[in-house]
């Protein structure tokens, strides 16, 4: 097989035609365990193979997929003759290469070592800790572990072999008053370790208390709020905010957004520093080489407030006359790369979040997230957890928030930042129907002043 | 396959063989020119296998038969309590059309004619405008098998097209998305009709207004009332939620919950929709049932499994994709038109807004039914006539509260994606907040 896939690959690259040919060929293997209510609802292990070949001509792509991976020199044909319907005019690429590598995936306990038996074990555990309690009428638990191994090659001289291994899950108990449904949860995730499975009962018991609580929690009124967001929540809204905006693919061809994106720009104050990278080694959104086979980079997208980067594939990066930053990413074989987010952070200052939040008279502290949406310069963000904050001190449970806000305000009301940077890595990205794709998000303690915020 | 098939009747009571293959193709514009041509070819197969009421589900996009049998052997140790039968074949006399082989064959020149078609009008208009439009085709087809001698197979074809038009004026970034589906290809004409009402809603959209106070009357466009309160909606009808109690609507039947002039159903026999079905993806037989009558309660829409859990009959709703299980899933959700004319309502208006599209929506509590969203496309209404877009503005409210009493719903209705119609809906029920 091994050598079959080397054949395949090579054969279909020699092929005529093309500005720019690829080829991707990936293996995966998952397990999935899922539990609703109080019983299991789902077990699967799939395993599959396929490929795509992608080319570059007249300005444009043609892309064709496939499960059959002996197909690949017929589909490579068809990729040439797709690209050749497009009509504007081929840019150079960097023609830089890496050559031959092979890399192994990040593996501190794999797991594929453990067990269906003791996998299940835990989750059941975990299960039996939420149902059955006071006002508990069930409980959500999604158990995912997939090993992905991508063999990339190209017709600059890149033979690239990559895998990686993703551990995810997502608890959270239902409460009801007979009437109400509310639900309190949390997510988290690794590269290749599977020990952040294990050992949860305190977070899981906490999931718990909060479901009961919501109950009594009253909503909030929609209206502008000062909100100190936790680091998870906060890691959501720089990834919202301005993450999707630096994205290249939103703008190289835009000639109004170029100009509101300009670097140099301020969206800031002076102490906003925001990073992605793939580069920062050991979460699931770092690797060596993205699908394109450009080495991954870390990259500053605001520094002192200003806009200093972008995030770019190999047509971005051209175009726009900018570096390369290895950000061209595919959910899987079915798709194309597209310019994606990595690990973005929103990095430490200097202030202490007890501090923070003693400046703060009224206002509302929102914790962990449901989920987040960007559209151009608006973007929404809801909290998993909310607590009134009054003269300084965090008070009752209120009903989790959307908040929404506006790139050109909502970064300049940042007004304070923390130095308690944590990275939250049980979220996944969705853009272009590529999802989830695996990336992390981090952030201090931040508060935002004026920022629009109603129930649910 | 035989080789799969021998191994399941040996070892299980009752078994079952999904398998699909699909080729899709797609055009894509970006920034008013072509980018990016794909071709897709997709195939796989799923069983379940019950021993008693122990039931094992396994998937596959290999071909290998060793590999896949040695996997459901390992997954059999942990079964699902799922105490189902699968169904006979029942045969049906009249049969819902979902495809033709036309769809599938129109040619990429045309194809991209038509997208070419729509840009140039919206660019005549609006020559700053970014349009990123394109056209999906798939051909699909897939058979169901089952140890109670069950075969179906069905062959499905699908078009879709989006037009999603960007604006940007100093730092207002004004975006406005549609498109349409079918079983046929979209033709010229609802391409023109997509065209032309984006057209419209740009115009409207060229000056910003404040939006008024909360507690004004708000009215929504057929898709502005899909996204915020049809889908939160439809989760508590879900008969896997309704069975696990973590539905509102659990043992709720003939219970008034929303105005008496609100009907839902759900459609599967509509010749041509993509969401269509004769039968749904556990072979029970799919057709027309009611979810909402002059506001009482009358059904969940269940699989087999859901329904067994909850005690009733399953409504053939089950939908399934390769990788996953069957689960309840609507077909066509119709909801049924009012006696006011659109105009008339919007004349009846002193100061409210009408909604289109909304970002946001979706991800909080929907097992309340509660929603909160961004208004991404919304409309100041002022003495009867819409005078500009407002911005900067959140709507909020609960589905059930919002629907439990309404002003208006109109005459006319709308086809959101191929596959939902509704009316315009006016309700007071809401919070508006900026």
């Amino acid at each position: 097989m091994e050598k079959d896939i080397k054949n395949i690959i090579s054969d279909s690259l020699k092929i005529n035609g093309g500005d720019y040919k690829e080829i991707r060929i990936e293996e995966n293997n998952s397990t999935r365990i899922t539990y609703r209510g109080d019983s299991r609802e789902n077990i699967s292990i799939n395993s599959g193979i396929g490929g795509c070949a992608r080319v570059y001509s007249n300005g444009g792509w043609g892309f064709s997929s496939f499960n059959d991976i002996y197909q690949s020199k017929n589909k490579m044909a068809d990729a040439i003759s797709l690209s050749k319907l497009n009509s504007s005019e081929s840019i150079d690429f960097e023609k830089n290469s890496v050559g031959k590598v092979s890399l192994p995936a990040r593996s501190i306990k794999n797991p594929k070592n453990i067990s269906l038996n003791e996998k299940i074990n835990i989750l059941e555990h975990y299960k039996d800790l939420i149902v059955n309690k006071k006002n508990i009428n069930g409980c959500e638990i999604s158990y995912g572990d997939l090993e992905r191994k991508v063999i990339f090659s190209d017709t600059l001289g890149n033979e690239i072999e990559q895998s990686f291994i993703h551990v995810i899950l997502r608890i959270s108990a239902n409460s009801t008053d007979g009437n109400e449904m509310l639900q309190s949860g949390f997510s988290i995730g690794s590269l290749g370790d599977f020990t952040i499975v294990e050992n949860l009962d305190k977070e899981v018991n906490e999931c718990v208390a909060k479901a009961q609580k919501l109950i009594n929690a009253k909503k909030i009124e929609g209206k502008e709020s000062t909100v100190i967001l936790d680091q998870i929540l906060a890691g959501v809204f720089v990834h919202e905010a301005f993450g999707h905006l630096s994205e290249a693919d939103n703008v190289y061809e835009n000639e109004r957004l170029k100009k509101i994106l300009k670097l140099g720009t301020k969206f800031g104050n002076n102490d906003l520093n925001i990073t992605d990278g793939a580069k920062i080694p050991n979460l699931r959104g770092s690797y060596e080489y993205d699908d394109e086979g450009t080495p991954s980079t870390k990259t500053p997208l605001i520094r002192d407030g200003e806009l200093v980067g972008r995030l770019h594939s190999k047509e971005t990066a051209s175009k726009m006359n900018e570096k390369n930053t290895g950000n061209a990413r595919a959910i899987s074989y079915s798709y194309p790369p597209i310019v994606r987010m990595t690990n973005t952070i929103i990095e430490n200052s200097n202030n202490n979040i007890k501090d923070i939040l003693k400046d703060t008279k009224d206002g509302l502290y929102v914790k962990n997230w449901y989920g987040g949406m960007t559209q151009h310069e608006m973007f929404t963000f809801s909290s998993a957890e909310t607590y009134r904050i009054e003269n300084g001190e965090i008070k009752e449970t209120l009903r989790p928030v959307k908040l929404t806000g506006n790139l050109f305000n909502t970064l300049k009301n940042i007004d304070g930042i923390a130095d308690d940077l944590m990275i939250n890595q049980g979220g996944g990205c969705g853009k272009g129907g590529q999802m989830p794709l695996p990336v992390s998000n981090g952030s201090p303690h931040i508060r935002i002043n004026n920022c629009l915020v109603s129930s649910g | 396959m035989e080789k799969i098939k021998n191994y399941l009747s040996k070892k299980f009571d009752q078994y079952e063989i999904y398998r699909s293959q699909s080729n899709s193709k797609s055009i894509s514009f970006e920034s008013n020119s072509l980018k990016e041509i794909s071709s897709k070819q997709a195939e796989g197969t799923s069983i379940r296998g019950i021993i008693n009421s122990d039931l094992t589900f396994a998937s596959t996009s290999s071909t290998d038969p060793d590999k896949f049998i040695n996997v459901i052997e390992e997954l059999s140790g942990y079964p699902i309590f799922a105490p189902i039968i699968f169904p006979d074949y029942t045969k049906k006399d009249k049969q819902v059309q979902l495809y033709s082989s036309d769809t599938y064959e129109f040619p990429n020149d045309y194809l991209i004619d038509q997208i070419k078609l729509s840009r140039d009008k919206i660019l005549k208009v609006f020559p700053d405008a970014l349009c990123d439009s394109g056209f999906n085709l798939i051909e699909s087809e897939s058979q169901l098998e089952n140890s109670n001698g069950l075969e179906i197979g069905t062959k499905q074809s699908y078009s879709g097209f989006y037009v999603s038009v960007q604006i940007i004026n100093n730092k207002d970034m004004l975006n406005i998305y549609d498109g349409s589906s079918s079983s046929l290809i979209i033709n010229k004409n609802q391409i023109i009709m997509i065209t032309e009402k984006i057209i419209k809603y740009l115009k409207l959209g060229q000056k910003i207004v404040n939006p008024p106070k909360s507690g004004c009357p708000v009215l929504f466009t057929p898709s502005g009332l899909l996204q915020s309160i049809i889908s939160p909606l439809l989760v508590s009808f879900n008969g896997s939620n309704i069975a696990k109690n973590l539905s509102k609507l659990s043992n709720k039947e003939n219970t008034k919950i929303l105005d008496e002039n609100i009907s839902i159903y759900d459609n599967p026999s509509i010749d041509y929709s993509p969401a269509s079905k004769n039968y749904d993806d556990e072979g029970v037989p799919a057709k027309k049932f009611d979810l909402i009558k002059k506001g009482k309660f009358i059904s969940g829409y269940y699989d087999l499994k859901s329904s067994k859990e909850a005690k009733r009959q399953t409504t053939g709703s089950a939908g399934r994709s390769i990788n996953s299980q069957p689960t309840p899933t609507t077909s066509n959700i119709v909801m049924e038109k009012g006696k006011d004319k659109l105009d008339n309502i919007i004349k009846s208006i002193d100061d409210g807004i009408l909604i289109d599209s909304l970002l946001g929506a979706g991800q909080g509590n929907e097992l309340s039914g509660d929603f909160s969203a961004n208004i991404s496309l919304g409309y100041r209404i002022k003495n009867g006539k819409l005078i500009g877009r407002i911005k900067n503005t959140m709507l909020s409210g609960n589905a059930f509260d919002a629907l439990s009493k309404i002003n208006h719903l109109s005459l006319e209705t709308e086809n959101i994606f191929g596959t939902i119609n509704l009316p315009y809906l006016c309700t007071n029920n809401v919070e508006i907040s900026s």
